[in-house]
């Protein structure tokens, strides 16, 4: 029953983007139908794997493995562990979040979904992937939606280029040092993420060749490579190296970040919730997955870097956040910020540390794609995301307004929500290994809070500029229900985090045991597997 | 040397697609010049049926294992034969379909075109056999006499004569190349089959033989520094013609290297695996790159023809049984996403006769199939999971780390990133761009049928390629005892892996 839910997880959204195939475009209305009843089924099922994943029993469950090529020992082996099932729980969340969002587009309204669809359903695959082969072919399959998605749907980004003031460009220009080349137009947003996203994915499909190439086994099966692949000295270093920086560009990891905002800022609300709520995920989740799992002493070693360069992420993130002018970029670098949360609760190997990396990846997850849904439906009202230029639209959006302080609230980790959990786990695992990124990190909480409140006074209280008059506020519940869906589920988990937590942690432990090295590297019976 | 020229009835059997297929273009022939008022499109359908039922011949011999050598070993019906031969037959199938409509706008030589198409393939079919250098000379030079004619087949238009013209004279001297390098070859060894010379001490005259030989046949699949008639080649040509340019010659011509460099110069395969290193590299970059800055999108394909050729060489270099499996799956992935490719462009251009990139603007809104087609096409050729392209890359890699060929695939993974640029401008024009014409276009149904076919093929490739895998290491066993990859022994790897 479980395998069932999580194959059907998969392919519901999959089989959803064929059905639409077949529907003429003249039918919107059948169009958002399918596709939420799509994304729907995937819910459900993902909810059920989520609830049915025994803690107690752990590891790798709903487990379903078909040969796929024996000549390249390639198996479509898909199952998951306490990371993978929040994980897809959450993509399935806001997959059918973002089709009640976009419910208004107009344009081309079937390939709109088709695309949505395709784009959740991989990056779902990528959670539950433990074949290395399906792992990239789902996570490269991710990002190629986001083109069209950003390049037809989305918007151009004058704003950003609405960072007018002087000290903020100087604050750009002088610690981003990978150029960017000034354009506004989304066409050059959604080529930047395409390229930037596809340059990781290669070097990380080099390290899963390495990984490939030098295992005694021939196959791609992680569950095969983690108990009898072990690497270690050079190759070791430079297989972590490729798989780190390959999927931390999608994480995205300080220097590796400027796509990110660009992204998140031109495209659509639903593809800048998908995208800052589960795509980025798809690069932690990944390095868990390959790094973790298969390379666990080059892990322990090399662990490090990314303790340092979350601090660049926080701090740099947290800075341009408040200084950009524009919405989604606000909430854009809050996401790069707070990615760096989610390395450190990494970095530190730690127990409690790395469990609430993985919550945070789930709070994250529901608290962004709020935000970027309500700062989606501000620009389609007022058709601007300046926010100087915005104000006092509490007036007409009582509603929004106040789902706008939940979500900010969430952002910033108040006790009730599942940030606050994921929040004080980190910074209490990782206090003993790096205290002063613990510093910087709470440091950050009081950035957060800083540029979330200017935002939220920027476009709802303050005087409220005329031609913006007739902007009104979600009425229909088809506007509320994602809304309601994702604060919901923020508020339920941060008062019953028990289930979660347990979830979490039945897979943490053992994974942790064996990079630091409590526990033997080889923890199953590998007989008959070495040749 | 004497030859043996007396054939049984078995013998016949194994030359029965290529008889069938003889006897069938003469058909064609001659129900075009008897019958003045035969509507061409029923030509074409006739031709497309001679074609299946070969196509249908070639599976069936495949599926009982009909295989033997014919002639001294200058005809030899192997796996990998009936594999090329499979894809050159739907290659033409294929072409013969998308060129109905095309055909329409010619004045004259209507039904000689079908001919003409079906004799370059009839020469393919004889190249994939070919396991003698004479018979590689002659197949090579009967396939390209059709082609010859069928570029410059535009007589009004100066483009196409000008294709013509430049391809001719750079085939005439490609074949002076190869009858020279055959020549050398000959004299150093004595001997012009294959497995014959596989027993010669290396000598400089040998060398320079099949390095002269590599040139020509590096000239039939469009590698760099052979690749210069390409680009005008394909621009000039009529577009069937180019689609058909650009996969079926290629095809047969690997046939030939593979079986070339796997059979008669096992023992030099250091030597040779460096050449394909180099051209390999030479190729993708130079391909990819040159294709940034292209505006007419057959040049486009034609310069991502050069790269994926690029990647094909990949395999080469790898030189080992996996690397020509990976080699013929890739032509296999190759040929669904370019004819695909092509077949869209016939689309367009039969319809707002253009070939400029720019015109594509907003074909998403004038004709959404075509425009979803093509954006697989493309996603295919660039190597995009879930599609046939990204298989076929990721076969070619594996090969090549097996040899631990680590230059060739980082180069090769960073030209990924780079060809996806300009796929993407592509599908940038169709589908963000707004049209500057805005009426809806139409596709005809043969058309139609081709790019169906040609995004099964892409999606079926990528989704399920078990089944084509495994044919394709079928088709290579006589490699098996080829330099057997040095990863798979495990001893080796656990001690460098620690264990």
């Amino acid at each position: 029953m479980g395998q069932l839910a999580l194959l059907a997880t998969l392919f519901a959204p999959f089989l959803g983007s064929i059905v639409l195939l077949f529907i003429p475009n003249r039918q919107p209305f059948l169009v958002r139908v399918v596709a939420a009843a799509s994304a729907g089924v995937s819910l459900l099922a993902s909810l059920y794997v989520f609830l049915a994943y025994d803690p107690d029993k752990g590891g790798f469950q709903f487990i379903t493995n078909w040969a796929w090529s024996e000549e390249l020992g390639i198996g479509f082996h898909i199952g998951v562990d306490g990371i993978g099932a929040p994980l897809v729980f959450a993509s399935a969340i806001l997959l059918f979040a973002g089709i009640f969002i976009s419910w208004h587009i107009k344009d081309r309204t079937k390939e709109f979904y088709i695309f949505l669809l395709i784009l959740a359903a991989a990056t779902i695959g990528v959670f539950m992937s433990l074949d290395l082969f399906f792992l990239y072919f789902f996570y490269e399959m991710s990002v190629l939606p986001m083109y069209v998605l950003l390049g037809v749907w989305g918007s151009h980004t004058k704003g950003y280029l609405s960072m007018t003031d002087e000290e903020g460009r100087k604050l750009r220009d002088s610690v981003g040092f990978i150029l960017n080349f000034g354009s506004n137009s989304k066409e050059y947003a959604a080529m930047k993420l395409t390229l930037f996203l596809s340059a990781g994915a290669v070097f990380a499909l080099m390290g899963i060749l390495l990984i490939y190439h030098f295992s005694p086994v021939q196959t791609f099966d992680i569950l095969v490579l983690r108990e009898v692949a072990h690497f270690d000295g050079t190759l070791a270093t430079i297989i972590w190296v490729l798989v780190f920086f390959g999927f931390a560009s999608i994480a995205p990891i300080w220097p590796l970040h400027s796509w990110s905002p660009v992204g998140h800022a031109a495209a659509p609300a639903a593809t800048s919730m998908l995208h800052a709520g589960v795509l980025m995920k798809l690069g932690h989740f990944s390095i868990i997955r390959v790094a973790y799992e298969i390379l666990p002493d080059a892990t322990r070693e090399l662990m490090p870097i990314a303790a340092v360069l979350c601090v660049f992420s926080i701090i740099y993130g947290g800075f341009v956040a408040y200084f950009a002018k524009d919405t989604k970029y606000v909430i854009g670098y809050s996401s790069s910020s707070h990615m760096g949360y989610v390395f450190l609760g990494m970095a530190a190997l730690d127990y409690i540390s790395l469990t609430g990396a993985v919550i945070y990846m789930f709070a994250h997850a529901l608290a962004t794609g709020m935000l970027f849904a309500m700062a989606g439906w501000v620009y389609d009202q007022t058709h601007t995301r300046d926010i100087p230029s915005l104000g006092g639209l509490v007036k007409n959006m009582p509603f929004l307004a106040g789902a706008f302080i939940i979500a900010c609230m969430a952002s910033v980790g108040m006790p009730g929500t599942v940030n606050f959990i994921a929040e004080i786990m980190i910074i209490v695992g990782s206090w003993e290994k790096y205290p002063f990124q613990v510093v910087v990190a709470v440091l950050g909480i009081v950035l957060t809070m800083a540029y979330l409140f200017k935002m939220m006074r920027g476009l709802f209280y303050g005087q409220m500029s005329p031609e913006y008059a007739h902007a009104r506020d979600t009425s229909h519940w088809v506007d509320r229900l994602p809304l309601l869906l994702m604060i919901g589920c923020s508020i339920f988990f941060g008062i019953f985090p028990m289930h979660f937590y347990n979830v979490v942690r039945s897979t943490v432990v053992p994974m942790l045991d064996r990079i630091n090295q409590v526990a033997p590297l080889v923890t199953q019976n590998t007989t008959g597997l070495l040749p | 040397m004497t030859f043996d020229l007396t054939l049984s009835g078995s013998d016949l059997l194994l030359l029965a697609p290529e008889i069938f297929l003889t006897i069938w273009l003469c058909v064609v022939l001659a129900v075009d010049f008897t019958f003045k008022r035969i509507d061409h499109e029923n030509l074409a359908y006739l031709s497309v049926g001679g074609v299946i039922a070969t196509l249908i011949n070639l599976i069936w011999f495949d599926y009982t294992g009909v295989q033997g050598a014919l002639f001294k070993d200058m005809f030899v019906l192997d796996g990998m034969a009936i594999f090329i031969k499979i894809l050159v037959l739907i290659s033409t199938a294929l072409v013969l379909l998308a060129s109905i409509d095309y055909v329409k706008s010619f004045k004259f030589f209507r039904g000689e075109y079908y001919f003409l198409v079906m004799m370059s393939a009839l020469g393919m079919m004889f190249m994939a056999s070919a396991q003698d250098l004479l018979s590689v000379f002659v197949t090579l030079e009967f396939s390209t006499f059709g082609f010859y004619v069928l570029v410059a087949y535009l007589r009004e238009d100066q483009k196409s004569s000008e294709a013509g013209l430049k391809f001719f004279i750079l085939g005439v001297f490609a074949a002076g190349l190869l009858a020279y390098g055959i020549s050398l070859v000959y004299g150093e060894t004595g001997t012009l089959v294959f497995s014959e010379m596989a027993s010669t001490p290396g000598s400089i005259g040998l060398a320079i033989g099949f390095v002269m030989i590599f040139a020509a046949l590096g000239f039939k699949i469009g590698a760099v520094p052979f690749h210069s008639w390409i680009p005008d080649t394909y621009q000039g040509a009529p577009t069937p013609v180019t689609a058909f340019l650009s996969i079926a010659p290629k095809v047969a011509a690997l046939a030939i290297l593979i079986r070339m460099f796997y059979i008669a110069l096992a023992t030099f395969k250091p030597m040779w695996a460096l050449l394909f290193v180099v051209a390999s590299i030479v190729s993708m970059t130079y391909g990819n790159i040159v294709a940034i800055a292209q505006k007419n999108i057959k040049r486009l394909l034609a310069y991502s023809g050069i790269a994926q050729i690029g990647n094909v060489m990949i395999g080469m270099a790898a030189g080992t049984k996996r690397g020509s499996d990976a080699i013929l799956f890739y032509l296999l992935t190759y040929l669904f996403a370019n004819l695909g490719a092509f077949a869209v462009v016939i689309g367009v251009s039969n319809l707002i006769k253009s070939d400029e990139i720019e015109d594509y603007n907003g074909l998403n809104r004038r004709s959404p199939f075509l425009a979803a087609a093509m954006l697989l096409f493309l996603l295919s050729l660039a190597g995009v999971p879930p599609l046939a392209g990204f298989i076929g890359k990721l076969y070619i890699f594996v090969a090549a780390i097996e040899q631990e060929l680590y230059t060739l695939l980082i180069v090769g993974l960073i030209n990924i990133v780079i060809s996806m640029y300009y796929y993407l401008v592509v599908v940038k024009k169709m589908y963000i761009n707004e049209p500057h014409d805005p009426t809806p276009l139409s596709v005809s149904t043969p058309l139609k049928t081709v790019i169906f076919v040609g995004i099964a093929g892409t999606l079926l490739l990528g989704i399920y390629p078990k089944p084509f895998i495994d044919w394709a290491v079928a088709t290579t066993l006589m490699f098996s005892n080829i330099a057997a990859p040095t990863a798979s022994d495990p001893a080796v790897l656990i001690s460098l892996a620690g264990g």
